[in-house]
Parts: C-alpha cells; structure tokens; sequence
C-alpha cells in the first residue's frame, strides 16, 4: 500500500514488474532508467548473483514534487523469476500499488507464462491485496525474436482479459516506456481517490503522468535530469 | 537496543546507512584527505557521526542524498570544493553500499520468515496428519468389527429375503394342493348331507309299521343307491383329509427352517416332503422319478436341507422347456451320501456356469427370483461340511451332486 509520511510530506508507491524467468523484467527497469526524465531519478540498485540473475529483486527510485510541494516517489521493483524464490517474489509483492507482468512472446515460453502468472494472482492473494482492483499491465515482451506468437494470436487469447495489453521489445526499449504510461494511466484514479492528488496537490492525471516520465507540461519537451 | 521493525523497503536514515563503518577511522580519514576537520550530521541535525562537536570558522555543508532524498550533510572547513565534492561521493557510495547490504539482510530475513512458517505449517500438517493416521490405526480393530457385523446383518436380511421368496412359491404349490381335497371334501359332505335327509324320509314311514309305504318311501328315496355310495363318499372324503394332513406334515419340515437345534433325521424323508410339497409345480412340467438308496440316520438342521432339496427340485422344474423327466437318487458312497437331482432340462451353457453360485447371479427376469437360491443351498451345504457340485450340457440336462458327511449321534 502507498506510503503516506504527513511530517515529511511525502507519498512513497510501489510498483513491481513480475514474470517468468529471462522474461526481460530487469531490463525493462534499465531501459526506463535510461528513457525517463523525471525530477528525481536514483541508480538501479541490483542485488543479483555473479551470472547476472536477480537474486532478491532491481529497484529503480523516480520522484517528483507536486505543485503543493509534496514529493510523490516511485519505486520500481523486479522480481526473481525462477520458481524457486518464490518467498522472495511474495516479499517483493506485498504492499505493491500497481503491476507490470513481463511475459515472453517466444511460442515455446507458453507454459511457463502461465504458470508464472497464475502464481503472481496466488501470491497477490497470499500478500492480503485484491487482484480485481489492483492495477495491472500486461507486457509482451522479445517482439524482436523469431518464432514469437503474433499480436493477434496474442491478443486473441487475452481478449477477455481487463488489462491493458503492451508489445514491447525491451532490449531496444520499443513499448517499455508505453506500458508504463499504462501503468501509471491505471495507477493515478486509485492514488487521486485515495490522497486526492487533483484536489490537494493540484497534479492531474496527464501532469502526474509527464512528471513521472519526464516531459515538461507546457512545452511538451523532455525535461532535463536533474540528478 | 532498539527491536528492529523495519522492512526491506523502509525508508532508511544516515544511521542506518552508516551503520557498516567504523566513524572515528572515517572522520579520521576524511580530516586527511579533506586536510581539514569535517563531520557527518543527519538531515535533521539529530545524529553527528563520532559525536564531533559543531566545527569552527568557514564550513561549508553539502547534502548526502539517498533514494532521492537528502538524509544528512557533510560538514568541512575545507576550502577545496573538488575534494569536498569527491569526499561526499565516497560517502554517498559507502551509504549506498550500506543500504544493500540492509535492504539484502532484511529481504532475507523476510524470506527466511516465510520459509519457517511455511516448513513449521506443514510440519504442523504432518503432525496432524500422523495423529490422525495413529487414532485410525488404532480404532481400525473397532471399525473392522463394526463393518463386519455390518455385513453379517446385511446378509442375514439377505438370506430371510430369499427364504422369504421361497415360502412365497411354496405357498402358492401348497395352496392348490390343499385346495383340491378341501373342494371336493367339501362336496361330498353336502351330498351326505342330502342323503341324511332322505334316510329321514324313510325312517318315518318305518316308525308306521306299514311294510308297503316303506316299501314305496325306500323306493322314492332311492335308498339301494345311496347305501352303494355312502360308503365310497365317505371313503373319498377320508382319503382327502389324510392328503391334507400330510401336506401339512411336509410343510412342517419347512416350518423348523429357522430352528437352530440339529436332529437326527433320515434325509430320504426330507426329500420326499420337498417332492410333496414341490409337487403341483413339478407335475404339470416333469415326471418325477425317485431312486432313492437306504441312508443312515444323519444329525443336521433338516429344515436347511428341506430348502436346499426344494431349490434344486423348483430349479429343476423350471428348465423344462418341454415336458421332461427329474430324477432323484441317493445313496452312500465312499461313507459319504451322495444325492444326485438330475433333469433332462434346458441345460446351462458354459459361460454362465462358473457364476451359478455367485451371489445376485440369475438368468431370470428381474423381480422373478433373488439370484441368492444357489448360494444360499452351496452356503448350507458348507455349514454341514459338504459339497455340491454341478454339470451340465445344453439342450441335455443338468445334474447337481450333494456329498454329505456321515455324522450321527448325540452331542
């Protein structure tokens, strides 16, 4: 659940990109390092072992400060994909205010795409938060291999699903930024019901959004990084 | 010491991002490499590192920033702002590497938690599990003997089923065979009564005296006749009641079926109640031939044996596609008595005989027999130490062999 610190006037969110293992999830978080532009913007910190895989989770901290001055921070966590971390992955889950699932398009990754979300719906339920209401992006991601399932199959097969559908081929950063876009587009109705960000903080859902990502309002420019 | 409640995601202070380094060596360093004093004080002024008090003279402050935030400053008198600057980036990178290590140790506590409850949940499962598997296990005894009994009654219940369809065709056999002698019984008890009637005709006309009108009364009565037949109707009606009686005598070899007490009886008259009593359904099917050898006394539940007898007799009838012949012999062979019940029925076919025994099996109709017949008489049989034993060819005939053990005496 979002963090609300009224002395430091500051509100803490959590979003968490979940998936399959090798599914991209870490360089999803390197490629909006790399493409965002807010405010604030710290360094990825990796915990990972020596072969590059996530051993406890990435975490890439965004901020922004609202117009009321409050600072608005965002951390972006990865999940471990390999089944056998799944106390960690349930760690990393709880409290979590919105989602990213990182699936692999390739064919042969169905099974494990699956599996891999059926344990994210269990695990949402185990860390006491509502899947029906949570905000969720679903990405598809390796766009760029070869013997990939089509958007249409794919989009055929999720039809009846709720949740925004993302392609995306992270290693060139193509729809990496767009599903978190749609992320925060589902995030920001939660957050403004619950801390009244229009009202108080005089930030909108589109001035939320370019905070985050950094493009200046007015101008429509990117912003400059500041850290 | 303070009970640590954070989490792997709190928001963390100078402190403990420091927490991993020594602060006197790091104050000392930084005054070497600074070459001047310097200090380390949290945002909010709280906690100095190494307790160094407020520095003197022109001192310049620069943030510590982490996760965003600025959570402490850097104070030097130091005049070279490139030192100053790299000095707050080592220090930043020491924070940030403290910050790993807190966020790592945390995690893994956490996972570590999780684990243990998750291993302690299903150990306590385990332990449930086996407790229950215990309490099974030592009721099973218990449990066994309830199913069996279960089971005991179900198939008494069973057994009074079929012995109940037993009487049920035996009563509509004895019904008709009653029913004859009682009819015309009953018939020539009204024809004497009308002779009655006439001899009082004439005895009136004797008490006159007057031998003519006795003469013409004795006439008119037709007293010659009736004097004739009296006796016949008499003798008809006598032989008719002794028929009842002994179907009534048969029958009580049926009666004693639930008497628990053995008695000694000569199975050749057991045999010949059931033909009595099996009688009207066998003669409009069969004729029926007995071959029946002198046999010893045997001590055995007669009623049981009645059942088995008839079973086999009715059985008999029934596989008479046309009128045949049922052949009944007994006889001692090897200090065993044999009794053999052979037809000329239809047989049975080769597939169905190993099954004839089994329980529930009938080729009959359903609702027309229990299919318990054959298992019951083999179940008897068995209670007495004996076999039976059937062969059979299809359009020939069927022949079913009882062995007894000879057992006689008293207990």
């Amino acid at each position: 659940m979002a963090d609300l610190d009224e002395t430091a006037r500051k509100l803490t969110l959590k979003l968490v990109y979940y998936g399959p293992a090798m599914s991209g999830k870490t360089t999803n978080l390197m490629r909006l390092h790399d493409l965002l532009s807010p405010d604030l913007k710290g360094e990825i910190m990796t915990l990972e072992t020596q072969n590059d895989r996530t051993l406890f989770f990435d975490l890439l901290p965004l901020g922004f400060r609202t117009p009321s001055d409050w600072l608005i921070k965002l951390k972006l966590y990865t999940v471990p994909g390999q089944v056998a971390h799944d106390a960690t992955r349930k760690a990393v889950l709880s409290r979590a205010d919105g989602l990213v699932f990182v699936a692999d398009s390739q064919r042969s990754q169905g099974i494990n795409n699956a599996e891999s979300f059926q344990n994210l719906e269990e695990n949402v339920r185990r860390v006491g938060l509502d899947f029906g209401t949570l905000p969720l992006v679903v990405q598809f991601n390796k766009r760029d291999l070869p013997n990939v399932l089509t958007e249409e199959e794919i989009r055929q097969r999720w039809f009846a699903a709720p949740w925004p559908l993302v392609m995306a081929s992270a290693l060139s950063g193509m729809g990496v930024r767009e599903t978190f876009v749609k992320l925060l587009e589902a995030l920001y109705p939660v957050l403004d019901k619950n801390f009244s960000l229009s009202k108080v903080h005089g930030t909108d859902a589109q001035s939320f959004i370019n905070a985050v990502i950094g493009i200046n309002a007015v101008t429509g420019a990117p912003l400059g990084n500041s850290h | 010491m303070e009970i640590r409640t954070k989490r792997y995601d709190s928001a963390l202070s100078l402190l403990e991002l420091l927490s991993g380094v020594v602060p006197d060596k790091l104050s000392v360093a930084l005054t070497i490499l600074l070459g001047a004093p310097a200090r380390v004080v949290s945002a909010d002024g709280a906690w100095v590192m190494g307790n160094i008090p407020p520095l003197s003279g022109n001192v310049r402050r620069l943030p510590l920033a982490h996760d965003l935030e600025t959570v402490g400053f850097l104070e030097t008198s130091a005049p070279d702002e490139a030192q100053v600057r790299a000095a707050a980036v080592i220090l930043e990178l020491f924070m940030r590497s403290g910050a790993r290590y807190f966020m790592a140790s945390e995690m893994h506590l956490e996972v570590v938690k999780t684990d243990y409850e998750e291993l302690q949940r299903r150990h306590e499962a385990l332990i449930a599990s086996e407790a229950r598997y215990k309490a099974l296990a030592e009721s099973l005894e218990e449990r066994v003997k309830e199913q069996v009994s279960t089971i005991a009654s179900a198939h008494r219940q069973l057994y009074q089923a079929e012995k109940m369809a037993s009487v049920g065709q035996l009563a509509a056999g004895v019904a008709h065979e009653i029913n004859n002698p009682i009819g015309f019984i009953r018939s020539n008890l009204g024809t004497a009564s009308s002779y009655v009637q006439k001899f009082r005709s004439v005895a009136e006309q004797v008490k006159s005296g007057d031998t003519v009108r006795i003469a013409s009364a004795w006439q008119v009565a037709d007293l010659d006749f009736i004097l004739e037949d009296f006796p016949s109707l008499l003798q008809e009606s006598i032989d008719g009641a002794d028929r009842v009686a002994r179907i009534v005598s048969d029958l009580k070899g049926f009666s004693n079926i639930d008497q628990a007490e053995e008695e000694i009886v000569d199975l050749n008259d057991s045999i010949r109640s059931a033909c009595n009593v099996a009688a009207n359904q066998i003669n409009s099917r069969a004729d029926l031939k007995l071959m029946l050898g002198e046999l010893p006394p045997l001590r055995c539940h007669a009623g049981h044996l009645s059942q088995v007898f008839l079973n086999l007799l009715l059985n008999a009838a029934h596989a008479m596609n046309k009128r045949g012949e049922i052949c009944i012999q007994s006889g001692v062979e090897n200090n065993q008595i044999v009794i053999r019940i052979s037809d000329t029925g239809s047989g049975i076919s080769p597939e169905v005989l190993p099954h004839i025994f089994d329980p529930f099996f009938t080729t009959r109709e359903v609702g027309s027999g229990t299919g318990l017949g054959l298992t019951v008489s083999r179940d008897i049989l068995t209670a007495h130490g004996g076999t039976i034993e059937v062969s059979s060819e299809l359009n020939v005939g069927t022949v079913f062999t009882i062995q007894l053990p000879i057992k006689q005496g008293n207990p």
